[in-house]
């Protein structure tokens, strides 16, 4: 390090390599990124003082300093992201506005007949209740108050029970509303109402293998999920009112995106709405309003920095080429497209061990993204020409809906797979190995599911396609 | 064919390649030919190294040394470029423009304006005018903008508003839908390259052609400190090229004319109004948007002298 | 919904132990005054958007909604920052630090804390810089040419706090590196997988099904962090 040089605020000043070969700033900026967030430093903190330090190797102190400090409001207000505090506002009021067991109660009604029928009526409960909540661990933690003592008392398998709302939970950051997958279109650019749009399907999707897999298995093993017989169809139909607010959710922010009538921000904010009111019709009052909006606050201004933080840092590998350089490294081998992205997948099962869904998202798509665009052909390539079949635009939101898919798979599995963390939360009486061995069958069923949505991506595509073209 | 010390400088633009940024690429490849690979200008796509609406910040932050940016994108930054958005301005033909705006960039308002973000102006990437774009039924004589709603920004919206349309803000990349949707009827953008950029023309049924609301301006700017630091022969080199870069811009916005019109004229209505429908327009939406735009800023600067040399330049006057 | 391994203290659990706790308790005033006030923009905007998209359905399109809800995102932003980082809310990995023996974790944490503080004294004296730029020269909306300055005034205020909070973390690690067994005042308690799901639970507003089994669940907590 060159002291003199670095008062001067001269670039170079700190590894002496500066823009005579500014992909080693990068891959070196990348090492001390890793290393500071392994060692525990809030990822806000280690993406911006990495990315300063790249920056001021880069360009000098007073450019790296001034353009780091526009960051923040640059990338915060932007008219997109005043869609997160409504996501995460509908989750919170939806807790309030007692959905989830008139959810499960109809679920249950309509499908508990079928082989672990308490387990598939409580993944479709999770799937409708996806439609009000962002939140996989916030889903996860009701069905664990609704759907396991139901469980249990029908005699259930205690593993099944609880794995089952553990992985359920997941579904809630495919189906819209999705914080998550707001987060991946700002960070790649990519339309938010798309995305939303095309979380939809493969979430019905996923419901649906984990419901066969389900009912395969507790066909094998009768005695691990008996059904429930003798709901009448007049129980059936008494219980369908109750869906009336979730199904006025999904109206709105399906044919706002899909119809255009509004864009997804405004639907986000009147989404909100409607569940405010049925929460306060269900009783809700001010104390309760006041926790879920300092709740959303907190939960607001955290993603919002881990935003900002991150983007420094990818500010600094704008700069840097890195992305560039590592996509062509990337198409350098000279493999199938599938094996090289099956390994980029592995990358992310390694680090989702460790890591939260959000900041593994945004730590690893500055340079993972363009790298898989690349792959498949770069952003103007049409489908017949493409590596995967898909035009630019399509891969961008089938690799979204994938590696969001990915990101949720880390919150079933150990060592920190924080879902399951919840549901022995709730439920103590149920030992943690036990959650995490329940977690197993749908382990394989996510995996089936990725490997479906990678071979047939027009569950992804097709509803986005219809709109956009 | 130029000798002189390796210079190294970042361009920050945003989007892909494309009609706009033919210019400046041409600009970093014949630098770098003309200097033997000496001065090098990196030009970074896609907003990687600022946001379009900070590149003047960044500018004068000593972030990078080059930049584009558009006047509409930030009214406060550049309010005296903003009369480039004036609608109905008499400025027919790409020659026309070019003249206008270079012209523009030496008056000093202008070039004071720039220089508080420590900026220069170098050249415009001479947008062409705008024109509209819409789903239903198409306005075929002034009266028929009432009650329509618009997507139309600064003074191409006020224009439109005092012909009785309903103006609606909306990023770009909403207007594909909003259109496809109905939510709006009609927008404005650069003719004909943006319209197809955006891929409205799959969505909409008619077009106007001749109607010249009005444009605004991209220009290519510099930093001071970065120019300064400049041996003369660089200075010069720049200079040089400006008339290359010019014919570049005019072929990139024909070839994307004659690539995009046809396509529009197959699919879509076309709107051609008459001498007279056009001076009706002119007296609604034109000079009374001037007359308001002149008197909102003339406590900052001379507004009037600004909006009066860029109608004599438009009609050929020396300044 | 917050990231796995962040830690997290009880909401007004500021206070305690000497004159370090009392200015922290001071300061915890203040977060909380300025996260009531993101959280109450947050509703504004809701109820605001929802009047807006009912008056455009009308007919009646609010001029510069657009412009102006797109500056208030400034207020609940940044405002709440300061808060955040009291209740440990800004996720990092915690596996590492988290089985640290005392001191050493301590020291590590400090030296943590400390970084981050120096790059946030740097936003602030750069993101003044760049309100001054729009508030001296000029810089606007696009659409009703709504001046920026006011929203970007908010980054350094916001910041400045988000700093002097900070700055007593980093002294209540230093404080803790110097005596470890001293009881914690001024940092965000670290909190177990276990404990961070319960905390996720209270937030979502259920209660636990048995009170009587926290023992298991303590149990469960130490395997998780196997
Ligand atoms: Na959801
Ligand atoms: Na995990």
């Amino acid at each position: 390090m060159n002291l003199q040089a670095l008062i001067d605020g001269q670039p170079e000043a700190i590894f002496g390599i500066g823009y005579m070969n500014p992909t080693e700033v990068g891959i070196l900026c990348m090492g001390l990124l890793l290393v500071l967030v392994i060692l525990g430093v809030r990822v806000v903190f280690a993406a911006g003082i990495v990315g300063l330090v790249g920056l001021v190797e880069l360009i000098g102190w007073h450019g790296a300093a001034s353009a780091v400090g526009q960051i923040p409001f640059s990338k915060s207000v932007s008219f997109v992201l005043g869609l997160l505090p409504m996501f995460i506002l509908i989750g919170y009021l939806a807790f309030h506005a007692g959905m989830t067991r008139q959810l499960f109660a109809a679920a249950r009604a309509w499908i508990g007949w079928v082989p672990g029928g308490l387990a598939v009526a409580s993944v479709f409960a999770a799937a409708g209740f996806a439609a009000v909540s962002g939140a996989s661990v916030a889903t996860a933690a009701v069905f664990s108050r609704v759907a396991i003592p139901e469980m249990l008392e029908a005699g259930y398998n205690k593993r099944l029970a609880a794995g089952v709302v553990a992985a359920a939970g997941t579904l809630a950051s495919l189906i819209p509303p999705s914080t998550i997958l707001v987060i991946y279109a700002v960070i790649v650019e990519e339309s938010v109402g798309a995305l939303l749009l095309a979380g939809f399907l493969p979430g019905i999707f996923s419901a649906v293998v984990y419901a066969a897999i389900i009912i395969v298995w507790a066909s094998l093993h009768p005695e691990a999920g008996p059904p429930i017989r003798g709901v009448t169809w007049g129980e059936r139909f008494r219980s369908l009112p109750g869906l009336f607010p979730i199904a006025a959710v999904v109206v709105i922010i399906v044919s706002a995106v899909y119809g255009g009538w509004a864009t997804p921000t405004e639907a986000g904010a009147l989404g909100a709405f409607v569940v405010l009111v049925v929460a306060w019709i269900n009783g809700m009052r001010w104390p309760s309003l006041r926790a879920a909006l300092m709740e959303t606050s907190k939960l607001v201004v955290m993603i919002f920095s881990l935003i900002w933080g991150v983007l420094i840092f990818g500010r600094f590998l704008g700069f840097s080429g890195l992305p560039e350089a590592f996509a062509t490294w990337i198409l350098g081998f000279d493999a199938n497209p599938y094996l090289i992205l099956g390994g980029i997948l592995m990358g992310y099962v390694v680090l989702g061990m460790f890591m939260d869904a959000i900041g593994l998202l945004l730590l690893t798509l500055p340079v993972v993204y363009p790298a898989v665009i690349a792959l498949n052909g770069g952003p103007d390539v049409s489908a017949a020409d493409s590596a995967f079949g898909l035009s630019g635009g399509q891969c961008s939101i089938w690799f979204g809906i994938i590696v969001v898919k990915m990101a949720e798979v880390c919150l079933i599995t150990p060592p920190i797979g924080l879902n399951c963390f919840v549901v022995n939360g709730v439920r103590p009486d149920i030992p943690l190995t036990d959650v995490f061995k329940g977690i197993f069958l749908f382990f394989i069923a996510d995996a089936l599911t990725i490997l479906l949505l990678i071979l047939f991506p027009q569950i992804i595509t097709w509803l986005p396609d219809l709109m956009f073209g | 064919n130029v000798d002189g010390p390796s210079v190294f400088w970042k361009f920050s633009v945003w989007g892909n390649p494309r009609a706009f940024t033919a210019g400046i690429e041409h600009m970093a490849k014949r630098l770098e030919e003309e200097t033997g690979g000496n001065f090098k200008v990196r030009v970074f796509f896609g907003e990687q190294i600022s946001k379009a609406k900070e590149n003047l910040d960044g500018l004068k932050a000593g972030a990078f040394e080059a930049a584009a940016f558009c006047n509409f994108y930030h009214p406060g930054k550049n309010p005296a470029n903003m009369v480039m958005t004036m609608p109905f301005l008499p400025i027919p033909d790409f020659d026309t423009a070019w003249k206008v705006r270079m012209g523009l960039y030496e008056h000093p308002i202008l070039k004071d304006e720039m220089a508080a973000w420590n900026a220069m102006y170098y050249v415009t990437t001479n947008l062409p005018q705008y024109e509209f774009m819409g789903k239903g039924e198409p306005p075929l004589k002034p009266e028929d903008f009432s009650g329509l709603r618009v997507r139309a920004g600064g003074g191409v919206g006020e224009a439109v508003e005092k012909l009785g349309a309903i103006r609606q803000s909306m990023p770009a990349t909403e207007v594909y839908t909003a259109i496809q949707r109905g939510t709006i009827d009609a927008e404005s953008l650069p003719y004909t390259y943006a319209h197809a950029s955006y891929k409205i023309h799959e969505v909409a049924d008619w077009f106007t052609s001749n109607m010249a609301p009005g444009t605004s301006d991209c220009p290519v700017v510099i930093s001071k400190t970065a120019w300064e630091a400049l041996p003369e022969q660089y200075q010069q080199l720049l200079e040089d090229l400006k008339p290359e870069i010019r014919e570049v811009y005019k072929a990139a916005y024909d070839e994307a004319d004659a690539e995009n019109l046809p396509m529009f004229r197959e699919a879509l209505t076309e709107v051609v109004y008459t001498d007279e429908q056009l001076a009706a327009f002119r007296e609604l939406g034109g000079q009374p948007v001037w007359d308001e735009w002149v008197a909102a800023n003339k406590d900052q600067f001379d507004a009037q002298a600004v909006l009066d040399l860029v109608l004599s330049l438009a009609k050929g006057e020396e300044s | 919904m917050a990231g796995v391994g962040t830690a997290g203290t009880d909401p007004g659990a500021t206070g305690g132990g000497g004159a370090l706790g009392a200015v922290s308790g001071l300061l915890g005033k203040l977060e909380d005054g300025l996260n009531i006030f993101a959280a109450v923009t947050i509703f504004v905007l809701m109820i605001g958007t929802t009047i807006s998209i009912a008056s455009r359905i009308a007919g009646y399109p609010i001029t510069g909604y657009l412009d102006i809800s797109e500056q208030t995102i400034a207020i609940f932003a940044f405002l709440g920052a300061a808060y955040a980082q009291r209740l440990g809310a800004h996720i990092r990995m915690e596996l590492i630090i988290g089985s640290l023996p005392g001191r050493l974790r301590w020291a590590i944490e400090a030296l943590a804390t400390f970084a981050g503080l120096c790059l946030v004294i740097v936003l602030i004296r750069y993101s003044w810089e760049f309100f001054l730029n729009a508030w001296q020269i000029g810089d606007s909306t696009v659409d009703i040419e709504f001046p920026t300055w006011p929203a970007k005034l908010l980054v350094p205020i916001a910041f400045s706090i988000w700093a002097l909070r900070l700055g007593i973390e980093t002294l209540g690690y230093l404080r803790l590196t110097v005596w470890p067994s001293a009881e914690p005042v001024a940092v965000p308690l670290q909190l177990t997988p276990a404990q961070e799901a319960e905390r996720e639970i209270r937030e979502a507003g259920i209660e636990r099904d048995d009170d009587a089994l926290v023992h298991e669940r303590e149990t469960a907590g130490r395997e998780g962090r196997k």
